[in-house]
């Protein structure tokens, strides 16, 4: 799996993008993503368009950026969902964590 | 200058003078001469020597040049061998009468040497502009043979691929153009093990071969997957994957796929593309089974969708399917057939059983003669109780559909560290047709059993580390860790897969050489964890009809059931 | 229609000059067909055979053009335009006057040789 992210031209927007299988293997480069950047940014984009599978892990790993990004009053979206990576986190009731699509 | 190559010219004239003056002018012109004195020693000449170009006196005595004209003309057949009249003749009338003869230009007295060669330059330029056309005509009609040849081959080749169907059962009927593989229509229909009977009508873009190509790949797909008992939403995607990986942009399959169960006198249909097909209900009544989706091979896998619509049937009711051949029926006005006709048709039928016959009729008389009026492809498929179909090769028997098998599988010490056990058991697990569906939340389950085997058994690492974010990177550092010293432990896997005709189960039991765990004290917590980890027990335990857990911890058995629904 | 002219050397150079050594043969033939149509004429003088004088005149007309016989030609045509035209009233004097062009022509082509 891959991990690559942008930063939007005012940086105040990252979106980070996870090719393949998003579980423990990729925590240290997810967390890179959104810890080492110059600005910190307002809004963050988890795009999993090219995820083929999440584990729980993984959940825990989108948790602790939330936790990164504030809490409560974080503004994180998750988008591109496939069908099954959506079951997964709707079983677990991330969508009252995060605004997911 | 002699800028045409020596012909063969034949000069016909009764008068010595003017012949022999003819017949030096051309020679001189680098051209070999026959000289004839009347018409009958023109026309023995030119069959004789077979001349490029005919200068003719008209008025001859024996035969005169008209006469002649006619028969050298005839004797050239598919050649051009152009007629030049010599004459003094001035009126209109006999001019005419030189043309209608077979000639195509005059040369007046006195001979002129200039004109007389401008003229042989363009005759000749005008015959190898015919035999080059001549050579081309008879290329291509030899290419059209071959195109004919080639054609009846790969038909065959597809009718073969085709034949394996069961579209000789005894509750369908069916209507394909004469070429409908070149017209891109393709018609398939199996019995899966579960006895119900799919049916795909498909109509690909273009025409030629082209259009025929596609109809391979999408029958050998259907056919290979029917009879294995994969669900039609199965099917559909594999196909939309192939079509989507061979075809090229622009060229794409409308189809209308049915699934028949007849046991539940129930169908199930996906139309992408294709003018809406008709339940003809027993009372009369017309329920149309319109597109609501995209073409086969047009969308990406993750794109497409593969959700059918049901509907429930009485015995005697009849589906009907058809390309888009009817509705785009023209008739001498240029009018389409449309889909109003078809309705009214179906009004006016007075016996069910008939309606088939009437709408090809119907569609004939409305195209009129002359016209190609076999360019459609309808089907018609009757719903039957299971006891009353008949077709060659297929017995309702419902004991044969029940699948059941077991499987062990222990992973060793030395894979730990770089065998991921995962996607291998999965592939085996989704060859079961029943099961392919679902290998999103198998993958998941298997996954959350397996790490917690591996991680918390055989390594003994606590969940507890990853309460912290710099705790989370610890665990997993450690799990490197512990993953590369490891030499002994095992992780065993069970599976036992069970399924017949109404649905199935598959229980999977996982083991590993860990010290286990306090399952009793975390029984009936909600998915209600906050921290950053334990979550993934709550998840297997949604996805599975039961989650249960043995000895010291250290053994979990997790059965996952599901319900044919077609 | 008076023309003076009864040769138009032009054209008759210019056959020389296309027909070489069989220049003379030439003229010879033609000498002898022509006299040939000149006797045929002759004797249909007293009992008109319409189409025969009409496709000897054309015949002779045609031969006469080529060699370049223009006064000779032009008698022929009238000749068969009157025969076309069944106008037989002058047709021993039309004869008559081809037979002495005939000779005047014969003349100076033989001469034209030496």
């Amino acid at each position: 799996m891959a991990i690559t992210s942008t930063v939007s031209a005012d940086g105040t927007q990252v979106t980070i993008y996870i090719q393949g299988r998003f579980d423990f293997s990729s925590h240290q480069e997810f967390r890179n993503a959104y810890e080492k950047l110059a600005k910190t940014p307002s809004r963050y984009r988890v795009d999993l368009q090219g995820t083929s599978y999440l584990d729980s892990s993984a959940l825990g790993m989108l948790l602790l950026l939330r936790d990164h990004a504030g809490g409560e009053r974080a503004d994180i979206e998750i988008v591109n969902c496939s069908q099954d990576v959506k079951k997964i986190l709707l079983i677990s009731n991330f969508e009252q964590l995060f605004s997911i699509q | 200058m002699n800028d045409v190559r020596s012909l063969k010219i034949l000069v016909a004239d009764d008068t010595d003078s003017d012949r022999l003056i003819l017949e030096t002018i051309v020679r001189k012109e680098g051209h070999n001469v026959f000289a004839a004195k009347n018409g009958l020693e023109a026309i023995a000449i030119f069959k004789q020597e077979r001349p490029d170009i005919v200068l003719l006196d008209a008025l001859m005595p024996e035969l005169d040049g008209f006469d002649a004209a006619r028969q050298i003309k005839h004797l050239a057949g598919d050649e051009l061998v152009p007629i030049i009249f010599l004459t003094s003749l001035q009126d209109t009338e006999s001019l005419v009468h030189c043309l209608d003869a077979g000639g195509d230009d005059f040369l007046s007295k006195p001979y002129n040497r200039v004109i007389l060669k401008a003229k042989i330059k363009s005759f000749n330029r005008m015959r190898d502009l015919h035999n080059t056309m001549i050579r081309q005509r008879d290329e291509l009609s030899q290419h059209h043979e071959r195109l004919l040849q080639e054609q009846t081959v790969a038909k065959q080749v597809f009718d073969n691929v085709a034949h394996s169907g069961c579209l000789n059962a005894s509750n369908v009927r069916y209507f394909l153009s004469s070429l409908a593989v070149f017209n891109g229509d393709v018609v398939v229909a199996g019995v899966r093990p579960n006895g119900n009977m799919m049916v795909l009508l498909g109509d690909f873009t273009g025409h030629g071969l082209p259009a025929a190509i596609g109809a391979m790949p999408l029958a050998s797909t259907f056919y290979g997957m029917v009879h294995k008992g994969f669900s039609m939403s199965d099917v559909l995607r594999e196909i939309n994957k192939k079509l989507k990986s061979i075809l090229p942009i622009g060229l794409f399959c409308c189809a209308t796929m049915i699934d028949f169960n007849f046991r539940r006198k129930r169908i199930k249909v996906w139309n992408g593309g294709l003018p809406a097909g008709m339940i003809y209900h027993k009372n009369g009544n017309i329920t149309p089974m319109r597109s609501s989706h995209l073409p086969l091979g047009v969308l990406p896998d993750k794109n497409f969708r593969d959700d059918a619509k049901f509907y429930d049937l009485d015995v005697g009711d009849r589906v009907f399917m058809w390309s888009d051949g009817i509705h785009e029926a023209r008739n001498s006005e240029g009018e389409m057939f449309g889909e109003e006709r078809l309705l009214q048709l179906f009004a006016e039928n007075e016996s069910c059983e008939s309606a088939f016959d009437e709408i090809l009729l119907g569609v004939k008389n409305f195209i009129g003669s002359g016209e190609q009026d076999d360019d459609l492809s309808m089907i018609e498929i009757c719903m039957e109780s299971p006891e009353n179909l008949h077709h060659p090769g297929y017995s309702f028997n419902q004991q044969l559909a029940r699948v059941e098998w077991e499987m062990r599988f222990e992973v060793k010490p030395t894979s730990f560290k770089s065998f991921d056990p995962l996607p291998f058991l999965l592939n085996i697990l989704t060859e079961e047709p029943d099961l392919r569906g679902f290998s999103g939340s198998l993958y998941t389950i298997l996954a959350e059993l397996y790490s917690n085997a591996l991680e918390h058994g055989v390594l003994g690492l606590s969940g507890d580390l990853k309460k912290t974010p710099e705790g989370f990177t610890e665990y997993y550092t450690l799990r490197e860790k512990l993953l590369n010293e490891i030499t002994t432990g095992f992780v065993h896997i069970y599976f036992a897969y069970s399924s017949s005709v109404e649905g199935g189960c598959l229980t999977l039991r996982i083991e590993d050489s860990g010290k286990g765990f306090d399952y009793a004290s975390r029984q009936g917590k909600e998915l209600q964890i906050t921290g950053y980890s334990g979550r993934g027990i709550g998840i297997v335990e949604k996805l599975c009809k039961t989650v249960r857990y043995y000895d010291a911890g250290n053994k979990v058995e997790v059965v996952f059931a599901w319900v044919n629904d077609d | 229609m008076n023309l003076t002219r009864h040769i138009d050397y032009d054209a008759l150079n210019a056959l020389k000059e296309i027909m070489e050594d069989d220049f003379g043969f030439l003229i010879e033939t033609f000498i002898e067909d022509s006299n040939d149509r000149v006797q045929k004429l002759c004797g249909l003088a007293s009992a008109p055979d319409t189409d025969a004088i009409r496709r000897i005149a054309h015949s002779f007309k045609g031969s006469c053009s080529n060699l370049g016989a223009v006064r000779l030609a032009v008698l022929c045509f009238d000749l068969e335009q009157n025969a076309l035209n069944q106008k037989f009233e002058s047709l021993p004097e039309d004869i008559a006057d081809i037979e002495q062009e005939f000779l005047i022509i014969k003349q100076m082509m033989l001469d034209f040789l030496d």
